[in-house]
């Protein structure tokens, strides 16, 4: 519930489908891996959820028929291979077999049929429904062969769609409650969940990557206060802390016996703004506001240097970011701030007021310097923290002037920016609306070669980069923490925990 | 005695229909009710499917309706369900009245344990170096938060005895000296505040029996000071103690959700604190209604024990 609901992350690369080699020859098994969490899931309906604290345990349960890997490149996961048709509008999978849920039922394409239609029905109000808006028809073509027929060429669908988890049809049928069960044909089954105590998952015994995984068990440990979740994990309680924040990070980095495992996030946090009040109507004021941030400064503030100022795509997505240098506004001129404002009819300056809440440490903080650094530019700035379930209300009715908050990211331009820019998209909270901000997504949508796409996306980048109804702020790094004795878990920029399944204790 | 049980009886019911009331209307008032928490950041949803999804946990309701609804029900001994697992609420409550209950009755017990004669000893030795010595511990255990010393402890056991298992919890039935082994630190973190405030109340309240007639005349009679004490003063002494033990047992069974949040422990804070967070209306309700009743349950035993201690207290 902390970002977006599109964390959940996509390529629209056809890449080659090499499974990832693990070295296991000096692999340990067995033992429980002891995590602390801040938070228990919000219920374990993969199909529903919107919280980080739920994907952290039903990431380990379900799996879609693919993967996005820590390199951000698609690779096969229940499907053991795809094709897709000439004209673009047919990609056809092919399951694994073998693949038994964790209640012994066999995986079929009927159950990846219904997962789907479960996705696109009303009932289930699932965020990820409109991920299959471009599916016409879902034909199930042998018992372990599934075709998904589109009604126009959808670049991002590998990301989008195959990555949707599937459930057991018999199951879910038979009246099985999903937000508090779990089947599954992932490495890890769920075992118990005590509330506000722990969710323990047990090893899944006949999962279909043979030899997998290498622990006996996850306990999710749920400790809502940040100190003792460090000093749990310094004395050896914990054995792994998901997606630390910034300042716990710089904490634990020298600390003995402790491990940081770092890759890049494709989260960013962002200013935004309601393009339907004034100032932020203007272009100019957005633009001004830009001049105004002090990037550089609020990477050293917030995240102690470790994060990188960056535009509309993330860095980690090297094909299509633009480098920052190619954005003009994103050079700290309070002077041409002033200017812009000036030329837009606030010779005075404006006045505005801020939203955000504090349960994210960063956010708050970017909120803090933010108002600092704009005040020299003539925004003056009025911070209204509020608890998260406000914040959210009135994030979704678009009832603020602007708000400081974490987005979740995504592999591919059109999932990290389509519903966020298009008019009338879903998390376009800000009301914006710009016909040729629209066409261009259209287009990125429905290209199919990588080179267009590149093409129309760098137009995209400096359309929406000054002014847009957003600035951009930061990616930070994403820092998990361990005992040195936790190997083998490759950090993932998607925030996804698969690699526990190759993660192993040492000793 | 009879009368006095009935009034104190209808003073229970008055009491707890008040807090529902007041609960079911405030637990409204915070801004986001339930299924907007629920989607979360979930945009894909229709005004249609929200409007859905309200009419089935019956928040669409006239809040008139809504509220006898739920009181019809309570009545007949159900508390609802949960609106985000469908489970009901009684159990949840029921897993977490053992933990609350532990760490109510451990924190008092040890606190009044050691009140009582270190009341005394500042009392009878006033301005010696030793009463100056606990009447300092006293003002910092009084302004000392019980979650920061909880934090402190933590990082000192780590330091100290990094083996020592202090944080989560785990059953008694499971795990006993596990259990012990972590129940310690909150169980400390919670009493040595509470235990300042009681030493400064005996200290003042003895002083002043001290200097009372009756006091001179035992003394007067030959009364060996020992028997002063402990016989006449400080049993005359023990009535505000009381009041001040029944309003923290009162607080300490609300949930001491600070030290439930360091240590990790699943007690009554943290239910009803995620409960209001997540809109939980029924939860929320129920928990605080079992912590009301609580409440002035343990206030009614409190009564009760001033006519045992102070026979001048007469309930007719």
């Amino acid at each position: 519930m902390k970002h977006c609901a599109k964390w959940v992350v996509c390529a629209a690369l056809l890449c080659g489908s090499q499974v990832p080699f693990v070295q296991a020859q000096s692999v340990a098994r067995g033992g429980t891996l002891q995590i602390a969490v801040d938070q228990s899931p919000v219920g374990l309906d993969p199909h529903v959820a919107t919280a980080f604290s739920t994907f952290v345990v039903t990431g380990q349960i379900y799996e879609g028929l693919l993967d996005v890997d820590a390199s951000l490149k698609i690779k096969p996961l229940l499907a053991s291979k795809y094709v897709k048709s000439k004209d673009g509008l047919t990609y056809t999978f092919t399951l694994r077999s073998n693949v038994k849920f964790h209640n012994g039922d066999p995986l079929t394409a009927a159950d990846v049929e219904y997962s789907m239609d479960r996705v696109k029905d009303p009932k289930t109000a699932s965020p990820l429904a409109s991920r299959l808006s471009a599916v016409k028809d879902i034909k199930v073509t042998g018992p372990l062969e599934v075709s998904f027929v589109l009604s126009k060429p959808f670049a991002p669908f590998l990301s989008e769609v195959a990555t949707i988890a599937i459930v057991d049809k018999k199951y879910v049928t038979g009246g099985g409650d999903l937000q508090r069960k779990a089947v599954g044909t992932g490495p890890f089954s769920l075992k118990e969940w005590v509330p506000d105590t722990y969710v323990q998952l047990a090893k899944n015994p006949n999962y279909w990557a043979k030899g997998q995984p290498y622990l006996d068990a996850l306990k999710y440990n749920i400790v809502p206060d940040a100190s003792t979740r460090q000093v749990g994990l310094q004395s050896g309680t914990y054995q792994f802390l998901p997606n630390i924040d910034a300042s716990l990070a710089a904490t634990l980095k020298n600390a003995a016996g402790i491990k940081l495992i770092k890759s890049q996030d494709l989260s960013y946090s962002l200013l935004g703004v309601n393009v339907t009040r004034k100032p932020f109507n203007d272009p100019r004021v957005r633009e001004a506001l830009n001049y105004a941030i002090n990037r550089p400064e609020i990477v050293q503030g917030v995240y102690f240097g470790d994060a990188v100022p960056a535009g509309p795509i993330p860095p980690a997505v090297k094909q299509y970011a633009q480098p920052v240098s190619s954005f003009a506004c994103y050079t700290h001129n309070p002077d041409k701030a002033k200017e812009l404002l000036k030329q837009a009819g606030y010779p005075g300056g404006v006045d505005f007021s801020i939203l955000t809440f504090n349960t994210i440490k960063t956010v708050s903080d970017a909120a803090q310097v933010l108002q600092a650094e704009l005040a020299a530019s003539g925004f003056r700035a009025k911070i209204d923290v509020q608890e998260f379930g406000s914040f959210v209300q009135n994030w979704r009715n678009s009832n603020f002037d602007a708000f400081v908050s974490l987005n979740g990211g995504s592999v591919d331009p059109d999932g990290q920016l389509y519903r966020t820019l298009i008019s009338g998209g879903s998390t376009n909270v800000f009301k914006y609306a710009d016909a040729a901000v629209d066409k261009l997504l259209e287009q990125g949508r429905s290209a199919t070669t990588t080179g267009k796409r590149i093409q129309i996306y760098t137009q995209l980048q400096q359309l929406v980069a000054c002014k847009g109804p957003l600035a951009f702020l930061a990616y930070g790094a994403l820092y998990s923490a361990a005992q040195s004795n936790v190997n083998g878990f490759t950090p993932n920029p998607t925030r996804s925990l698969a690699a526990f399944k190759t993660t192993w204790l040492g000793k | 005695m009879l009368p006095f049980l009935t009034k104190r009886a209808i003073d229970l019911v008055v009491v707890l229909l008040g807090v529902s009331v007041l609960v079911f209307l405030m637990i409204r008032l915070i801004p986001g009710d339930a299924v907007q928490i629920m989607l979360g950041a979930n945009t894909e949803v229709t005004p249609q499917q929200i409007a859905q999804m309200r009419s089935k946990l019956g928040l669409d309701q006239p809040i008139l309706t809504q509220y006898w609804g739920w009181l019809t029900a309570a009545l007949g001994g159900n508390l609802g369900q949960s609106v985000w697992t469908g489970a009901p609420v009684s159990r949840e409550i029921l897993a977490r009245l053992p933990i609350t209950a532990e760490l109510t009755v451990l924190p008092l017990i040890l606190a009044t344990l050691l009140a009582v004669p270190l009341g005394i000893l500042t009392a009878a030795w006033r301005n010696s170096t030793l009463e100056r010595f606990i009447r300092f511990f006293t003002i910092v255990g009084i302004t000392t938060p019980a979650f920061w010393l909880g934090t402190l402890f933590i990082y000192l056991a780590f330091l100290l005895f990094p083996k020592w298992a202090t944080i989560g919890y785990v059953p008694f039935s499971e795990n006993p000296t596990g259990h012990l082994s972590r129940i310690f630190l909150p169980t400390v973190a919670l009493a040595l505040p509470l235990l300042a405030g009681l030493v400064r109340i005996l200290r003042s309240s003895l002083l002043e029996v001290l200097n009372q007639d009756f006091v001179r005349t035992a003394r007067a009679k030959g009364l060996p000071e020992r028997q002063v004490l402990y016989k006449h003063a400080l049993k005359n002494a023990l009535v505000p103690l009381l009041t001040v033990l029944g309003i923290q047992a009162g607080y300490l069974f609300g949930g001491a959700i600070v030290v439930e949040q360091v240590f990790a422990i699943p007690g009554f804070g943290r239910l009803i604190v995620g409960a209001i967070n997540e809109r939980n209306y029924a939860l929320v309700q129920g928990a605080i209604l079992v912590v009301t009743a609580g409440f002035v349950v343990i206030n009614f035993v409190v009564d009760l024990l001033y006519a045992l201690v102070d026979p001048r207290v007469e309930y007719q």
